[in-house]
């Protein structure tokens, strides 16, 4: 899933002010928790107060759509409610938000969220952990299913670099060394004879320029 | 703050002159809260375990247990009053676990005028209410009870069917006709709306009760078997699938406007888990203060309490059981949190100080009087100082 954090409220009062009439969109899509019709409300309602310390008066409407990057079925779910809208403000990813804004090229259309990353959810414990880069180039089936890309602070395709301590990162001690449990896990399938493979630098030019696919 | 606890008012008292020790108590306790010594054969109360389900003081043959809420002497007032004010001589005695608005009591029995008294635990009500009620000209009790598996207090369904059929048979044997005395149950369930369901999942992982089950492809479906109409899916529901039976979103918004506007500032609104605060059956109103009371605590929706703040009310008290005392799993932790997270958010506009959440249990009376008090304070500061 794709991970947002709520924008602080006042930077997103200060994308509205000028405005009155707000369409908030929120996305069931892949954000967890999901910025669904839910979250559209709630915002609106915390809109209103914090507009209100500011002598301002919004007009909300709420919508959410199925996955804000699928343009057809955004522009089923927002069209009919477009007329009279000022600025549309989206509760989704940034592919959500330049989606509406390619639909609705005449109106500013503003972030609510903040994008940060492609992860996972611990449920417990109620965390969020970057688990993909995108790099375009996936080794997971020679890393024991571990990104060593996104999980290892140095990105390393031939790990582990020496300086974990304890299983930890030297970068960030509070972070498991990803070569390390790539080592565990590896040892578990008797297929530590993957780690002598060498693996040569990754092509960068996969990363490096916008792709269609 | 134990020392404070020791000094505190309790709800419920064992009287160890009246005591017999016959244990009758004891052996029906839920909660192993009274229990009898084994080396000197006395009955004692352990006011930490008590629930204040009132099951032991409607069965104590020698009237040895004192209880605050809803004792046979306010109860009886309470009825003679009532009987006036509501013009019926039907009377329907509801528990709170399964009570419907009184609509639903209108649907569920085909009564629609009758006196409602709604108790937590309808195990509470003694043969001499029921009794006493039929001597003040009553002629018709409706009794909702709970499925009896779905009891917060385990025994009080269970021993409310054994009364009824007893007094119904002595009833009849007086003269007084068959079934005077019905008893029906309910059990408040989710209800989901499978247009709205985004089979996000998030009700599968927060129900404590396995209830919900989302299976690829598809929306959500519930064992309503396993529901125990906590509603703590509801209120973490993202796409405002789900509601709970009779407890809708809408009947809760509706219920805030009409509270804001009968009040005076500085308006104080309280959710209230019922299972965490027991008010007198003639709670006294305060002008500024109103209370919603809530299957529990999980079921407060964030944004009706945001509603609250919108329709002018100055302060918001959240009170819910203590997680030890909660008498669904896990639910009322989950209250707290996200209560903190609204907080969080309300502080970046400046109302955080305007939402309050607090553990109180009923054992201690005093406990929800005092945040109560000490809430009202804080917002009545506020108050004062927007005034100059």
């Amino acid at each position: 899933m794709i991970v947002t954090a709520q924008k602080p409220l006042d930077e997103v009062l200060d994308f509205i002010s000028p405005y009155s009439n707000i369409l908030i969109a929120g996305c069931d899509g892949c954000t967890q928790p999901p910025r669904g019709l839910r979250e559209a409300k709630t915002l609106s309602q915390l809109l209103e107060l914090g507009g209100r310390l500011r002598n301002k008066n919004f007009n909300f409407k709420v919508v959410t759509a199925a996955k804000q990057c699928d343009s057809y079925l955004t522009a089923s779910m927002l069209k009919p409610q477009i007329e009279g809208v000022d600025t549309v403000l989206s509760l989704a990813c940034g592919i959500g938000v330049q989606t509406i804004a390619e639909l609705f090229p005449e109106l500013p259309v503003f972030p609510a969220q903040n994008t940060h990353f492609m992860g996972a959810e611990e449920r417990e414990a109620g965390t969020l952990e970057e688990r993909c880069s995108a790099c375009g180039d996936c080794i997971l089936a020679v890393s024991g299913g571990i990104c060593p890309v996104t999980r290892c602070a140095k990105g390393l395709l031939n790990g582990a670099c020496g300086g974990a301590r304890n299983g930890k990162c030297e970068m960030d001690p509070a972070k498991d060394c990803a070569w390390e449990l790539i080592f565990q896990r590896l040892e578990k399938q008797d297929k530590l004879d993957l780690l002598r493979e060498f693996r040569p630098p990754r092509n960068y030019q996969l990363r490096a320029w916008r792709l269609t696919v | 703050m134990s020392g404070q606890v020791t000094e505190q008012r309790v709800a419920l008292e064992l009287n160890e002159e009246h005591c017999g020790n016959c244990s009758i108590c004891s052996s029906l306790c839920p909660f192993e809260a009274i229990r009898r010594d084994a080396e000197t054969g006395k009955t004692f109360l352990d006011i930490e375990k008590c629930q204040v389900c009132g099951i032991c003081y409607s069965a104590c043959p020698a009237k040895a247990i004192d209880i605050i809420y809803y004792d046979s002497g306010s109860l009886l007032k309470y009825l003679e009053r009532a009987k006036q004010e509501y013009d019926s001589d039907t009377l329907v005695i509801m528990c709170k676990g399964s009570s419907p608005d009184f609509m639903g009591v209108e649907r569920l029995f085909g009564v629609s005028k009758f006196i409602p008294l709604s108790v937590p635990c309808v195990g509470r009500i003694s043969e001499e209410i029921f009794l006493k009620a039929i001597v003040m000209g009553i002629n018709k009790i409706y009794v909702l009870a709970c499925d009896e598996d779905y009891c917060r207090f385990e025994r009080g369904s269970p021993i409310t069917e054994r009364r009824i059929l007893a007094l119904d048979l002595l009833l009849e044997q007086l003269g007084y006709g068959k079934e005077v005395i019905i008893l029906k149950r309910n059990s408040l369930k989710v209800k989901v709306d499978t247009n709205m369901c985004i089979a996000c999942g998030n009700c599968v992982f927060y129900c404590p009760y396995d209830a919900a089950k989302l299976e690829s492809p598809g929306v959500v479906s519930f064992d309503l078997d396993s529901c125990r109409g906590c509603g703590l899916c509801v209120a973490m529901c993202p796409a405002l699938a789900l509601d709970l039976e009779n407890w809708e979103r809408e009947r809760i918004s509706t219920l805030i406007s009409q509270l804001s506007a009968e009040m005076k500032p500085p308006k104080i609104l309280v959710f209230r888990c019922q299972w965490a605060v027991f008010r007198p059956v003639d709670e006294k109103s305060v002008p500024n203060i109103r209370f919603i009371d809530l299957p529990c605590a999980s079921r407060v929706d964030l944004s009706h309490i945001l509603e609250a703040f919108q329709q002018g009310i100055d302060g918001v008290l959240v009170a819910a059981c203590a997680e030890e005392d909660c008498k669904q799993e896990r639910a009322s932790g989950k209250a707290q949190h996200s209560v903190t997270v609204l907080r969080e958010r309300l502080s970046q506009i400046g109302f955080q100080d305007r939402l309050h959440f607090c553990f109180v249990a009923p054992r201690y009376p005093e406990e929800f009087d005092n945040e109560v008090e000490q809430f009202g304070q804080k917002i009545g500061a506020f108050g004062s100082k927007e005034r100059k």
